[in-house]
């Protein structure tokens, strides 16, 4: 049996990156730490504010939650929880229940947000759409955009003063890789541990951005929550790609997924440099918050046909 | 030498599998033998999560759970 570097308990987990084996009591403690440590060190909330997590039931948005009413309790802030409904049969519909008994449990209150009712078709319909019309583009590229979208006007429409969102160093890293493969300097510059105030956004923050995937879903498991662990059925193309090649990286080469958050962080005020201020505007269609005439929603949405349905979006 | 004999569970997959290594076996060499990356799966041995360097021993029960499920 190998032992707690710590506390000399059982391990259940090899921190390689740092040469420490860890127990369960010791990893939970950890993880609490570098969450508490990032809302400090980032300044990610403040004593009062009203914030929104968005919540898939998964184990990141499942141990967001649960690390951030902990939070919330000691600094007086309020949390409410979205769950984006897109629509993605025999998964959606099995982590949505999950998002919402654990908010039940904690006493948060849940708001779910659907594809169908605002856009008038499920992401499922929606993939279907694209290939019909064959516009090559991935169900991803539908369900990120959109979904970024539901959740800032949701957070918004519930008077939050942050959005908080569950991405762990894997997402995060997953995201400077995919943003260098395709040069998009703009997309890469708004990366971080938070996202600034601008009109009609909600300020994002991820409290998990330093905390490895393998990590957070440890603690979702030794804490015994609730979670949804199945594998959305639209996974892959490139971002599964980057996805697999870091995991390999890090598996030959412990700490690598570290380095490149490191690195990155410290060129990000250089880059600032070389991305262009744009000016905001407001979407033709939807009123939504954009660069262009219209939004990369209704842009989507226009491609296949459809439409924003409503502007209001909150439900129960 | 003899051989330790384990049951395999894969979360996901219907079947347990039973595999036979050599005495000594880690998990982590069950892991390169079934072609796993240990950061994209937790190990559970007889119900306890373990870490992927405790040696296995015959009868052992292991649960191969799948952790990376986002797109």
């Amino acid at each position: 049996m190998l032992k707690c570097t710590f506390c000399g308990r059982r391990a259940a987990y090899n921190r390689r990156y740092a040469g420490v084996l860890l127990c369960d009591r010791c990893l939970i403690k950890s993880v609490e730490k570098r969450f508490r440590r990032a809302i400090a060190e980032h300044k990610l909330l403040s004593p009062g504010e009203r914030v929104a997590v968005a919540v898939s039931g998964g184990k990141d948005s499942i141990a967001a939650m649960h690390l951030l009413v902990e939070h919330c309790g000691r600094k007086n802030c309020e949390l409410v929880a979205i769950t984006i409904d897109e629509g993605i049969k025999g998964y959606r519909d099995q982590s949505l229940p999950i998002a919402r008994e654990n908010a039940r449990s904690l006493g948060i209150e849940h708001y779910v947000v659907s594809f169908k009712r605002t856009f008038g078709a499920t992401l499922d319909q929606i993939v279907r759409r694209a290939k019909a019309r064959k516009t090559e583009l991935n169900p991803c590229t539908y369900c990120g955009v959109m979904r970024r979208s539901l959740l800032n006007q949701a957070a918004r429409e519930l008077g939050a003063d942050k959005l908080a969102t569950a991405h762990n160093l894997d997402d995060e890293v997953q995201a400077i890789m995919l943003n260098y493969v395709r040069a998009d300097f703009s997309r890469l510059h708004r990366l971080g541990p938070s996202y600034p105030p601008r009109e009609g956004f909600v300020p994002r923050i991820k409290p998990l951005r330093e905390i490895p995937e393998k990590e957070v879903a440890l603690y979702a498991l030794l804490r015994g929550l609730e979670v949804h662990l199945a594998v959305c059925p639209y996974t892959g193309g490139i971002h599964t790609e980057i996805r697999d090649f870091l995991n390999q990286l890090e598996a030959n080469h412990p700490n690598s997924k570290f380095m490149i958050l490191r690195m990155f962080d410290r060129l990000k005020p250089q880059l600032a440099q070389i991305v262009p201020e744009f000016e905001m505007r407001r979407c033709k269609n939807c009123g939504e918050p954009t660069s262009a005439n219209i939004c990369k929603s209704c842009e989507l949405l226009e491609g296949l046909g459809l439409e924003r349905r409503q502007k209001t979006l909150i439900s129960y | 030498m003899t051989c330790i004999k384990i049951v395999v569970k894969q979360v996901g997959k219907r079947h347990k599998r039973e595999l036979r290594l050599a005495p000594h076996a880690t998990i982590a060499d069950l892991l390169r033998k079934l072609d796993q990356n240990r950061e994209t799966i937790v190990v559970r041995r007889n119900g306890k999560i373990v870490v992927e360097e405790e040696r296995l021993s015959d009868g052992d029960l292991i649960e191969i759970l799948p952790i990376v499920t986002g797109g």
